[in-house]
């Protein structure tokens, strides 16, 4: 079987119909979103609506959960002081312009999505927030895939595809309780994969394409897919709609809207 | 008699980098002048924190300094792009005309002004002969965001609010040190130049800092829009300074300090 796993579109409608044509020309069996549908981006409604009528499977980003929540993260989720300045002038467009029934929708997301022996979600099994970068420490990826109680981890929220293999993965515990001696465990985890999807709208890669994952249940291979697209019809809605035209510039370059903290495992207090 | 030297080439063809490499000498007594960008510019403030030991004058100063020049002095005027060659002014100082050119400009106004042409950086030259405008703001007083002020800086450099071809600044930080930054278009990179002055840990700085911007449709309100978005607030300004206070006032840095 054939999935496509897409992720972080952020109301870039345009990113998302040429991600789609690209899935159907490769023949993908089914669909599977990491969510962050809707922030920054100058189509949040259609992205959603688009999303829906194809009955993806889509979990909860953070944008999401903050379009429905309202805007609680605290400021060391923004890298700078701009950046996070940008973000709430982005979160405060996109509460406006978001219709009542998308919110709703968007309030009905799942965190966590499973297929036999794949799971997945946003950021991490543990938040929507958290990033699970392809240089997090190894026990610590171990940690997350084995919580997720699966063997292959579909994550996005870094908008920087990888695939991370997590081999022979060897657990060592001691324990030591009152009055017996120390006993040592072993635990062996067999091999694991962490798999990111990048982001269709919203790319950090230096590039303005879209990217999305291939993963062939069969095989195990994994495809990640870089997809070009007409960005500046992206750009010019983005000034159309009175969104800052610092973020046309940023995504015509691949830089991002706002890049991620500094501290990247760092989820927010709330 | 005083020796009175005029600099003049295009932006970042490297005027003030020609006239350092002089000002080194602390035997006898040195003024620099950088007329046409106010009382005080970016360059005024760096020559005066890099070289203490010269005599900046400010254009409000300049007559009284001329008519009462030490024997001995050395007096380097740079004479920026924008100001014009056959100034009457200029002619009438009797100076010695330098020209710091690129390599690549062979025939110009600057060739037919100079008694001397210096090659300087590979900047080019402005096209159709179309001069690029000049944006200049003070900061003093404002302390930046470093990671915020690096996004500035990309962003403007590289084109997000109009066509930048030079780019210099001071910048407060929040660890009490000031920087310099210089951008030359077609020059690899840009220079980060930690100035040699006294870290500010009370209060905002009461000294000059400031950006000075080249190029062509500036957008000069978006600019100044995302410096002051970029700038610290009283109450995280006082946050920063009491976290550094308190760290050993011998250790420079934050992150040398945490290893202590």
């Amino acid at each position: 079987m054939k999935l496509a796993v897409i992720s972080c579109i952020h109301g870039n409608y345009e990113a998302l119909n040429a991600v789609l044509s690209d899935i159907d020309a490769h023949k993908a069996d089914q669909i599977y979103c990491l969510g962050d549908l809707v922030g920054y981006g100058p189509q949040p409604n259609a992205v959603v609506e688009l999303v829906r009528s194809l009955d993806i499977p889509t979990c909860q980003g953070c944008w999401d959960e903050d379009i429905v929540e309202g805007l609680n993260a605290c400021d060391c989720s923004y890298p700078s002081q701009l950046a996070e300045k940008r973000g709430h002038l982005a979160h405060e467009w996109t509460n406006q312009a978001i219709h009542p029934e998308v919110r709703e929708y968007l309030a009905s997301l799942p965190m966590t999505l499973r297929q036999d022996n794949l799971c997945f979600v946003h950021g991490s099994p543990n938040s929507q927030h958290e990033y699970l970068l392809p240089t997090m420490d190894g026990f610590a990826a171990l940690e997350r895939v084995l919580a997720a109680e699966a063997d292959v981890l579909f994550c996005g929220h870094t908008h920087i595809p990888y695939l991370r293999e997590l081999e022979n993965g060897t657990l060592s515990v001691k324990v030591q309780q009152p009055g017996q001696s120390e006993t040592q465990h072993q635990f062996t985890a067999p091999l694991k994969r962490i798999i990111n999807a990048g982001s269709v709208g919203e790319p950090r890669h230096g590039r303005p394409n879209a990217t999305y994952v291939l993963y062939d249940t069969d095989s195990t291979q994994v495809t990640l897919r870089e997809v070009p697209y007409d960005y500046q019809k992206t750009c010019a809605a983005i000034i159309e709609q009175g969104l800052p035209p610092i973020f046309a510039w940023r995504l015509a370059r691949g830089m991002e809207f706002a890049e991620r903290a500094e501290d990247a495992g760092h989820v927010c207090e709330r | 008699m005083p020796h009175l030297i005029a600099i003049s080439g295009p932006s970042g063809s490297g005027k003030t980098t020609w006239i350092s490499q002089f000002l080194k000498d602390q035997s006898t007594p040195q003024f620099y002048v950088c007329p046409g960008l106010g009382e005080i510019s970016v360059d005024l403030a760096r020559i005066g924190y890099r070289f203490p030991w010269v005599q900046v004058v400010t254009e409000a100063q300049l007559k009284a300094v001329l008519a009462d020049l030490p024997e001995q002095a050395t007096v380097y005027f740079e004479w920026g792009f924008h100001l014009d060659l056959g100034s009457p002014f200029l002619a009438g100082l009797g100076c010695e005309r330098v020209a710091v050119l690129p390599p690549d400009l062979t025939e110009s106004d600057w060739h037919t002004w100079a008694d001397q042409v210096v090659v300087g950086n590979a900047v080019a030259a402005p096209a159709n002969g179309r001069l690029p405008e000049i944006w200049c703001t003070p900061l003093t007083g404002q302390v930046f965001d470093p990671p915020s002020l690096d996004a500035l800086l990309i962003e403007l450099t590289g084109g997000a609010y109009g066509q930048v071809c030079r780019m210099k600044g001071i910048f407060e930080m929040p660890n009490g040190h000031a920087f310099y930054v210089d951008f030359v278009e077609g020059l690899p990179g840009m220079e980060y130049t930690e100035l040699n002055i006294p870290p500010w840990l009370e209060g905002r700085p009461r000294r000059f800092s400031g950006i000075e911007v080249v190029g062509w449709e500036l957008e000069r309100e978006a600019i100044a829009q995302t410096l002051l978005d970029s700038c610290l607030s009283d109450a995280a300004l006082t946050q920063y300074h009491q976290h550094y206070q308190a760290l050993d006032p011998t250790v420079d840095s934050l992150e040398e300090a945490l290893l202590v």
